[in-house]
Parts: C-alpha cells; sequence; structure tokens
C-alpha cells in the first residue's frame, strides 16, 4: 500500500505531539500551498493545528481533509473501515453472493474514491486561489464519495421511486414484478460472466437503446455459426416494446442468455473476444492482477512505470493518464524520514547540527 | 467569484464517465453546453431512478446527476451542418470533453488537431474505455467491460463461488474523477502559460490504479488477488452479518484486538472477550467461520441500525448495509447537505447528488436542471453563437437540431 500510493512524494517524519514538531509543521505550511489530512475529525484541531491556526500562518493555504463520514455531527465520530464505509455509501448492498450476502470488491476502495475527490477540489481550490489569492478549506466525507458506486441507484427513494432497490434482481423477482435491465452495463442483470472453455468473460447481453444493438451482433453471429434458434429471432434493441406487448416473455429472454451459455463454451477467452472485435458485440476476459502487467495495450500506452525503491524496481501504473502529458519520472516511496535533511535544511533552513539534536531528542 | 467563472466548456460527452467531468465544471461557475442528439438517447436518460417511478427519458435521476447545470443543445452529428454548429461551438470553447469511440470525432471532423486550428489554446478531453491509442484502442464497452479489463471484475465474489465482479459499470465511477483532476490541473497550465493540451483518460488505466497495491502484491510476492468473501487479512472480523427483517444485513470490523475484546464483550461478556483463540488476529484469522457464526446468531433477531448504533457506541465500526431508502434518511447524509432538490419542467422537482467536495469559501452552486431536449437551443445558437434567427429557422428546418 505505502509503496503504490507514496510512490513520487519526499517523506518527513515529525513528532507532532511535540511544541517543536507542531513548530516545524507549522514553518512548513508557511511555505506549502496544499496541506492534505486525513486524521479522525478534530485530531488535527487538539494538535492546534486545525484549519484556522494554519490559514492565520498561511492565508492562501489550501487545507484538505478526508474523513470517512464526515468533520461534522452526527457520525463524524463514527469508527470506520472499506467495508464499512462502503456499507454506508449504498455499493455494498447489490453485490450479492449465491446465498444473498452482500460483498465488498476484494481490494479496499472507499478510500481511493474520496482521494481521487479530494485531488479535484484541491485543484479547485488552488483555481480559486489564482482569482482571489486566498485559501480555503476542502472537505471531502468517504461516505459521500462512494455513493456515487450505485450509478444513482441510492436516491431512487428521494423521488419516490419505490421498489427501485439496489439489489432489484433478487428482490423484484420476490415480490412478483420484475422489470427489464436497461443499462448498458448489465447493473441489474445477475448473470454478466460466462464460462469459456479457459476461463470466464464479461458480456451484458442487453436489450433497448443502450446495449440491445450488441445483442443483435452476437446472435447474428450466432447465425453465421448456424446456432441461432428461431425462437431468439427477435430484435434486442425492441425487446422491452416486445415484453410490454407480451410477444416475448421474460422467461424466454431468460432462455436466450441459457443458450448463449451453451454457445460460449465451445469457444476459448481469445476466440470469444476477437469474435467480440470483429462481429461487434462487447466482451472482455477476466482480467487478473498478472495478466495486467502483461497487456500488450498497457505496454503500448507505457501505464506501468519502472519505479525504483530501496533497490528494487516495480512496475506501478503511475502516470494514471498516458495522455496527460504528465511524463516526470516517479520516484519510489521514500523510506521514514527520508527527506528529513533535504526538507528541514535545504527548504527550511536547519543546520545540520540543529537537525542532528532536533533527531537526538525524537522530533525528527 | 466562483473558482470556473468565465470557463466555457463544449460538452459532447454522453453516459456517465464523461458528462460527470462537465457536471463539475458548472457546479463551479463554468458555462457548459452539453450537446446531445435526441435521435439516439444517452444511455443515461433511460436508467433510473425516476420521478415516482414514471419511466421519461426527460426525467432520469442519473441524467440530471450527471448534467445539472449545463446548457442542453440538441445537434444530429451525422449532418455537416450541425457539425459546423460543433465546429463553431469548439472555437468559442476552452474546453472541449467528449467521450466517443476512438476515431469517432476524427470521422466528425472534430478531431483535435482540427480543432486546436481554429482555436489553438483549447484543452480537450477525450475518455474512452481504453484510451485513444495502443492495439485495443478500439475495444469499446460500457464500465463492465471496462472493470473487466481493469481487473475489477475478477475480484468481487464469495470465496468458492464464480466472481460476480462490482455493481454496474464500475470504471464510470473512478474514471470522471482522474479526467476531472487532469483537466483541472490543465486549466491551470493553461492559465499560467496560455497552452492548451489534449488529455487522453483512459477509463480502465485509471481504474487500475485502485488496485495498485494489489499489481504490487503480484509482483513482490506471486500472488494474484482473488474474490475472498468481505474478508481482508488484516481485519477480523470483517464481515455483513444478516439482522432482523426483510433482507437486512450490517457491516462489522475489528481493526484491533482491542476492539475484538469490545465487541466480543458486548455479545457473549467476559467468557467470550477472553476467549483465547480470539484473542489475536492470527487466532481469529484460523477460527473465522467459527467466530463470524457467533457473530451472525447474534446480529440474527437484531434490529441492523441498532447492532450499528450499539458497536459505534463503543467505537467498533459497523454500519447498516445501506439501500436507497437507508441513504435518503442518512442524517449524516442529509446534515451534509448531500442531496440536492432542483425545480425541473416535467417531474415538478429533481434530487441530484450535491458536489462531492466542500469548500469553505467557493461552494458548488446549481443553476439548472439538466436539460430536456433542445431546451437551451435558442439560447446557445443566438445568445452564445450569435447566430440570426434565419439561419436557426434553417437549421431545425434541415434536421440538424434533432
Amino acid at each position: 500500500l505505502w509503496s503504490a500510493y507514496a510512490a513520487g512524494k519526499r517523506g518527513v517524519s515529525l513528532a507532532l505531539d511535540r511544541p517543536e514538531g507542531r513548530d516545524l509543521l507549522l514553518a512548513l505550511v508557511a511555505q506549502a500551498d496544499v496541506l492534505i489530512e486525513s486524521a479522525p475529525p478534530g485530531a488535527m484541531d487538539a494538535l492546534g493545528l486545525g484549519y484556522e491556526r494554519l490559514r492565520a500562518v498561511n492565508p492562501g493555504l489550501v487545507y484538505v481533509s478526508i474523513t470517512p463520514f464526515g468533520a461534522a455531527e452526527p457520525k463524524a465520530g463514527y469508527a470506520d473501515s472499506d467495508l464499512v464505509v462502503w456499507a454506508a455509501a449504498g455499493p455494498l448492498a447489490p453485490h450479492r453472493s449465491d446465498a444473498g450476502v452482500p460483498l465488498r470488491i476484494s481490494a479496499p476502495q472507499a478510500f481511493l474514491h474520496a482521494a481521487g475527490d479530494a485531488a479535484c477540489g484541491a485543484v479547485l481550490a488552488l483555481i480559486a486561489r489564482g482569482n482571489s489569492g486566498r485559501g480555503q478549506r476542502v472537505e471531502v466525507s468517504a461516505q459521500v464519495s462512494c455513493t456515487l458506486c450505485t450509478l444513482f441507484q441510492h436516491l431512487a427513494e428521494a423521488v419516490g421511486h419505490r421498489g427501485y432497490h439496489f439489489s432489484s434482481v433478487q428482490t423484484m423477482k420476490k415480490a412478483g414484478a420484475p422489470t427489464l435491465d436497461l443499462s448498458g452495463s448489465g447493473a441489474r442483470t445477475r448473470q454478466t460472466k460466462w464460462r469459456t472453455k479457459d476461463g470466464l468473460v464479461e458480456m451484458h447481453v442487453g436489450v433497448g437503446t443502450a446495449a440491445g444493438r450488441f445483442s443483435n451482433a452476437l446472435f447474428a453471429w450466432f447465425g453465421e455459426l448456424g446456432d441461432r434458434p428461431e425462437e431468439f429471432a427477435w430484435d434486442w434493441v425492441a425487446l422491452p416494446q416486445l415484453v410490454e406487448r407480451g410477444e416475448v416473455s421474460l422467461e424466454q429472454i431468460d432462455r436466450a442468455r441459457d443458450h448463449v451459455a451453451t454457445v460460449l463454451e465451445r469457444f476459448t477467452v481469445q476466440a470469444l473476444v476477437s469474435a467480440a472485435t470483429q462481429k461487434g458485440f462487447m466482451l472482455a476476459p477476466l482480467m487478473s492482477t498478472a495478466d495486467l502487467l502483461d497487456s500488450p495495450q498497457f505496454q503500448a500506452r507505457g501505464l506501468f512505470a519502472g519505479v525504483e525503491e530501496a533497490g528494487r524496481t516495480w512496475a506501478l501504473p503511475a502516470p494514471f493518464a498516458p495522455g496527460c502529458g504528465a511524463d516526470a519520472a516517479l520516484s519510489g516511496a521514500p523510506a521514514i524520514g527520508a527527506d528529513n535533511a533535504a526538507v528541514f535544511g535545504r527548504l527550511l533552513g536547519l543546520s545540520a547540527e540543529a537537525l542532528a539534536d532536533l533527531a537526538a531528542r525524537g522530533i525528527v | 467569484m466562483r473558482p470556473l467563472e468565465g470557463l466555457k466548456v463544449l460538452d459532447l460527452a454522453w453516459v456517465v464517465a464523461g458528462p460527470l467531468v462537465g457536471r463539475a465544471l458548472a457546479d463551479f461557475g463554468a458555462v457548459v453546453v452539453r450537446v446531445e442528439s435526441a435521435q439516439r438517447l444517452d444511455t443515461a436518460r433511460v436508467l433510473g431512478p425516476f420521478p415516482r417511478g414514471e419511466t421519461d427519458p426527460q426525467a432520469s435521476v442519473a441524467f440530471d446527476s450527471c448534467n445539472a447545470g449545463k446548457f442542453g443543445l440538441t445537434l444530429d452529428l451525422r449532418r455537416e451542418d450541425a457539425r459546423e454548429v460543433a465546429r463553431d461551438l469548439a472555437a468559442w470553447a476552452d474546453v472541449v470533453v467528449e467521450s466517443f469511440v476512438p476515431g469517432q470525432m476524427a470521422k466528425f471532423g472534430l478531431d483535435y488537431p482540427r480543432l486546436k486550428a481554429i482555436n489553438p489554446g483549447l484543452i480537450m478531453v477525450s475518455s474512452s474505455l481504453m484510451g485513444q491509442t495502443g492495439p485495443n484502442a478500439e475495444l469499446t464497452g460500457f464500465g463492465n467491460i471496462g472493470a473487466a479489463m481493469s481487473g475489477l471484475q475478477r475480484i468481487v465474489g464469495a470465496r468458492g463461488e464464480a466472481p460476480l465482479g462490482p455493481f454496474g459499470p464500475y470504471t464510470d465511477y473512478v474514471a470522471p474523477r482522474f479526467a476531472l483532476l487532469a483537466l483541472l490541473a490543465a486549466i491551470d497550465h493553461r492559465r499560467r502559460t496560455g497552452e492548451g493540451r489534449h488529455l487522453d483518460i483512459s477509463q480502465v488505466e485509471a481504474t487500475v490504479g485502485l488496485i495498485a497495491p494489489q499489481i504490487l502484491d503480484y509482483e513482490a510476492n506471486g500472488r494474484v488477488t482473488e474474490a475472498n468473501g468481505n474478508r481482508d487479512d488484516h481485519l477480523s472480523p470483517n464481515g455483513v452479518f444478516r439482522a432482523h427483517g426483510e433482507d437486512r444485513w450490517v457491516a462489522i470490523t475489528a481493526r484491533s484486538d482491542a476492539e475484538w475484546r469490545r465487541l466480543a464483550g458486548l455479545i457473549g461478556g467476559a467468557a467470550l472477550a477472553d476467549d483465547a483463540r480470539f484473542s489475536t488476529l492470527a487466532g481469529r484469522k484460523r477460527d473465522e467461520d467459527a467466530l463470524e457464526a457467533i457473530i451472525a446468531a447474534w446480529t440474527a433477531d437484531q434490529d441492523a441500525l441498532e447492532v450499528e448504533r450499539r458497536l459505534q457506541a463503543i467505537g467498533v465500526p459497523a454500519h447498516v448495509v445501506a439501500e436507497s431508502a437507508d441513504i435518503c434518511s442518512d442524517p449524516q447524509l442529509l446534515a451534509r447537505g448531500s442531496f440536492i432538490t432542483l425545480p425541473h419542467p416535467r417531474a415538478g422537482e429533481i434530487v441530484i447528488d450535491a458536489a462531492r467536495y466542500d469548500l469553505s469559501e467557493t461552494p458548488a452552486q446549481y443553476a439548472r436542471s439538466a436539460p430536456t431536449f433542445g431546451r437551451d437551443n435558442r439560447y446557445v445558437l443566438s445568445e452564445i453563437l450569435g447566430y440570426a434567427d434565419a439561419r436557426i429557422e434553417a437549421l431545425s428546418a434541415a434536421g440538424a437540431l434533432s
């Protein structure tokens, strides 16, 4: 985690529970454009390093706070974890195991979404400072950031769309009121993974204007293979209307998807990806972390940069958008206090003796 | 003065990942003209939820959340006269945002080199699944395909079951934050230098950044991350447990031995808190099935919200697994003003997400609901582009504004 997300930074170590440590931080703040903190709400104030104090030192400072639930009550003091924030924001509910248990992503995500929002807020505030000369406080709540991961379904109750639950594939069937999933991504369709001869692929066999034409392309390919039963010779774009008029049943659509399963399992992942590209349907392999590093696409675009850290070189997804011109080489994540001398010495003008003294006393 | 006051944006993006970028710009003061075709519906228009559950492509919470604050212009870009209008808007704009399949803008004659020729300082954001270049540039798809290509589809699921993948188009939740960040940096750069640039955002590459530690884990340790239910190597318990009522669940984590002791004390008193099997993380990981069974038995006949409150009261992370009704009544989200109600010409009113960053001095503002089809055609063509009435009529009669 540290190697991945502290790359490119310089690192200093400072005892903020000591007055001299806090003084050094204030000296850094006086020269800083942005301060980012993710301490529990109130912790920076308790140290005497809250926004008001730092603004007095540097009125141009952009002070960015990232918290799990926000800096204000009632849930400011809530204990958090990735799972708990994911639960509170909504995107946990719709991922269900076969037994109906809500499932998180097996790699913590909540605070990464918050970090993305915090970075955007910070640059917005810097642009505002360009107009006014004044800094400001930017506050981000991970809970709020993660609500975006529900595809706006979290707002259903607010507009009175009853029954539009996240887990609607299951709950709607229970309620006896199944409706078609008109999304492009299959957000509310249970099966979008398919077995092949040698692994799984992702494909939403969709209906309507968003995704129906890709299903048409898939079944046209089945036709070329001589494997398109007459029963499924409908237009997937028009399917919602056909269902509404009672000309096609949801059970028939289920049977069509069952047919898809029987065809796909005869092919390899690679053959299916080639067919998808040629025939115009949307299908992709389920890439693993190992596959990502071998991807010709990412290699061609230079997504993974070699980053040196403690004598080893890691491939990191470094220039997050290779087209952005951020081509400066990334330094490896710093060891604790790796840049104390450079930062406190050159930036703040501390002598080597003063620094040694601070180190001896456990402040640096 | 609002942060982006005076910034002019032509928004040709569609669905979620692209339009959210322009939405954020509008929140903070930019003038954003969203161009769409009424002939080919933006997918976000057919996504719910809808006010009162009444399906209406011109009153969709998804579309409105992605496009509030923008002016709307309908253009049929298959027509050359419509593309001329788009070029005029690109000449007016500081920023163009688009999310067509790579190559489509060139077919329209609207690719960056050509737009830069008429507007040398232009910044253009191109948001696509795989990026504008590379052997897979032409791979198209919605965010579920993006989630497969970025490694996310594989790492959600119960142990021993086929992977389930994240909910919906996961890369659409990630990419707009990266695209906006890159764009804001480019805007700052332009203010200082006058230089524009073309930003090539791959939704998949942005999302790969969110599993960077797992990629390093493979490089350093040879471990390929697989779906592991809700379990976490460094936390135990870290699970979701059924509570009393219809499909009610609560998520619970203990981040330390001390938190486990407090949780265990509440569940089973000193006997469980002192149970040596569970006193260390290693012990809890070893007997995790038994541990989870004890917690599940305790939560089963309790109200999920009550479990959350009891555990949070003793500093143990817990939260109801929130469905829409929980979120829309969450006192924290309501206190933060996370939901914005805007007047809406068809639905009466509509609710959208607020900006996700609170700026103390220059907060977001929400000027208008997302456009209905062609709502602002006359304003854009007449006021912004200065077209004479006769030209607007001619465009309309020819079908360019559809």
